[in-house]
């Protein structure tokens, strides 16, 4: 997953006078504690070592995703966060090599990097690291996460030098970001909820960090408490509201549905998981246990409805089967020889499950944004019986009037949804790929 | 690995899970009547049956396949007078050009005619599009999908 920042510029946290001295130093009283903690949210991590332990942790973490760079050796880093005017910072490299990863680190070391976010010699990280998040883990299963990542061969090349402006390339501000927006700290059940409530909160709070792309952010790059799991924007994509609101987050899908999309990053009448999300599926997810899914499911029911207007979409009824397409526009003209070959006139999906994007919120949502993104980039999702991939459709003889003719039909076609200035979206994207 | 149910037969294969189908029909099976085109379903070439239903075999991996049955090229028995007429169509209007894409056109055209038997332009174009012809044998698939439509009413 890719996380992009917005600093304010100019407007930056105002904390002035004594009140402000006051709420640094109550702040800097409320810092995590180190409470040992037993309790529901941790007794449901599979396992009988500690490797074992660890490798559904750094599953459940997803860490392989950012800690990977595109082709690259899984952990080794160098996967680019390019933050909006900021600039570039570089994931690094958790393999044990002994000289550019973390193979000298103690497990002290290790546990304050990714609960605290200080890495040895007291060098602060950036929050693109959700240790905010990870701060909910308990140490020993940080320690368990490094017992895992022990075991996996080693990488001798260094992550690239981040590339920051000034004053951001400045480490040390982030203890005053920390004292703002957190870390947290591990949590006690809330004894007035289930057990199933309580893991559920630790995997999608704190392991699983669902919060860092799909809550909006605050004015100091905080992530957003009043609209929790309301939706954001990160490089160009809608990352989707998963708040309870029926019409624009989950709260209009099912239990099995939401289960069936989290195991396998597809639910029937939904649609199946593009871009970031594909990845938190194919690399974290997917590996969850059926009781670990169901917690989330229960979890996610739970949290307050966030509406986003931009989120709504209004699916029409489709006609079926393979002539039932209308001929009469450029965009279905495109759709039927580009498209249906697999996804099918009415979108159900010719051959695999996967392929149907019938109910996806993409094929309506806020002016095609994703639905564009997909087009343009193609997706991959990573499944048992293989990776299931969307070719993007940007060589081949399409134009950019060629991909907004598909998705004004596709929007049209769908849903209610009343598309406008698609080819200059095409535009946009296909330059921020660059 | 479940038994694959290819034109009736049953075929076990040692392949993993994420092998495409065409692969296992040309290469392990030896049914070559179903062409490799583009290999991400944009051109037809490799369409075959998946319970009755045109598919294309390029980009549906065997482990999704399961115990439906699967029906080739091969497979499309002449006793059926859809199957007949339309290849009837194909000789008498002189359709094929190269052949490559053909298969893949008879396949699309018989799915066709089981679910709309007398189609329009429009319906045709509609079903038939997924279906590349680089030589450009499209004006004749449509005359001949028309005559045969015609024969069968």
């Amino acid at each position: 997953m890719t996380h992009a920042f917005s600093f304010p510029s100019a407007k930056r946290v105002s904390l002035s006078g004594t009140g402000a001295l006051a709420a640094l130093l109550l702040a800097t009283l409320c810092l995590p504690t180190h409470a040992a903690h037993a309790n529901a949210a941790e007794d449901g991590t599979p396992g009988s070592t500690p490797v074992e332990r660890g490798q559904y942790l750094t599953r459940a973490s997803d860490c392989e995703v950012c800690h990977t760079a595109p082709g690259g050796m899984p952990y080794a880093g160098g996967r680019a966060f390019k933050l909006p005017g900021m600039g570039v910072v570089y994931s690094t490299n958790i393999t044990a090599d002994k000289q550019h990863g973390v193979g000298t680190w103690s497990d002290e070391e290790f546990v304050a990097a990714v609960k605290q976010g200080v890495s040895p010699g007291g060098k602060h990280l950036y929050p693109a690291m959700p240790y905010p998040a990870y701060s909910r883990l308990s140490d020993q299963d940080v320690r368990d996460i490094r017992a895992y990542l022990a075991t996996l061969p080693t990488s001798a090349s260094a992550a690239p030098e981040n590339k920051l402006r000034f004053p951001f390339s400045i480490r040390s501000l982030m203890i005053f970001w920390n004292i703002v927006n957190g870390p947290a700290s591990a949590y006690p059940d809330d004894t007035t909820k289930s057990d199933q409530w309580n893991r559920g909160r630790w995997l999608v709070e704190g392991a699983g960090h669902c919060a860092d792309c799909h809550s909006p952010r605050t004015l100091t790059f905080g992530l957003s408490t009043s609209k929790a799991f309301g939706g954001n924007m990160l490089n160009g994509w809608r990352i989707y509201n998963i708040s309870s609101d029926r019409k624009t987050g989950i709260g209009g899908w099912t239990d099995a549905e939401l289960a069936q999309y989290l195991s396998t990053g597809h639910a029937d009448g939904h649609g199946t998981a593009s871009g970031d999300m594909a990845d938190v599926i194919g690399h974290s997810l997917r590996y969850l246990t059926p009781a670990d899914i169901q917690a989330m499911v229960t979890y996610l029911r739970s949290t307050k409805p966030v509406s986003t207007p931009q989120d709504a979409v209004t699916f029409r009824n489709v006609a079926s089967g393979d002539a039932s397409l209308p001929q009469n526009s450029r965009g279905a003209r495109l759709y039927a020889s580009a498209c249906a070959g697999c996804h099918l006139p009415d979108g159900t999906g010719r051959q695999s499950s996967f392929a149907s994007i019938a109910g996806g919120r993409s094929l309506g949502a806020d002016n095609g944004r994703n639905l564009i993104q997909v087009l343009v980039n193609g997706s991959g999702l990573q499944t048992a019986t293989g990776v299931q991939i969307m070719p993007h459709f940007t060589g081949g003889g399409l134009s950019n009037r060629d991909l907004a003719d598909i998705a004004a039909f596709v929007m049209t076609h769908f849903t209610t949804a009343q598309p406008h200035d698609l080819e200059k979206q095409v535009e946009q994207i296909k330059k921020d790929q660059d | 690995m479940p038994t694959l149910m290819i034109n009736g037969q049953p075929h076990s294969v040692d392949v993993d899970a994420d092998t495409p189908l065409l692969w296992v029909l040309r290469d392990i099976l030896g049914l070559n009547a179903a062409k490799f085109g583009c290999g991400i379903a944009q051109c037809g070439a490799c369409t075959v049956y998946v319970d009755g239903k045109a598919v294309r075999a390029c980009n549906l991996p065997v482990g999704l396949v399961g115990e439906r049955a699967i029906t080739t090229p091969e497979g499309l028995d002449m006793a059926d007078p859809i199957v007949r007429a339309i290849k009837s169509a194909w000789v008498e209007l002189d359709v094929v050009q190269c052949g490559y894409c053909q298969p893949g056109q008879v396949m699309a055209a018989v799915a066709l005619l089981r679910t709309t038997p007398n189609p329009t332009d429009e319906q045709i174009d509609s079903a038939m599009s997924g279906n590349m012809c680089r030589c450009g044998t499209y004006m004749r698939i449509r005359a001949a999908i028309h005559h045969a439509a015609g024969e069968l009413a």
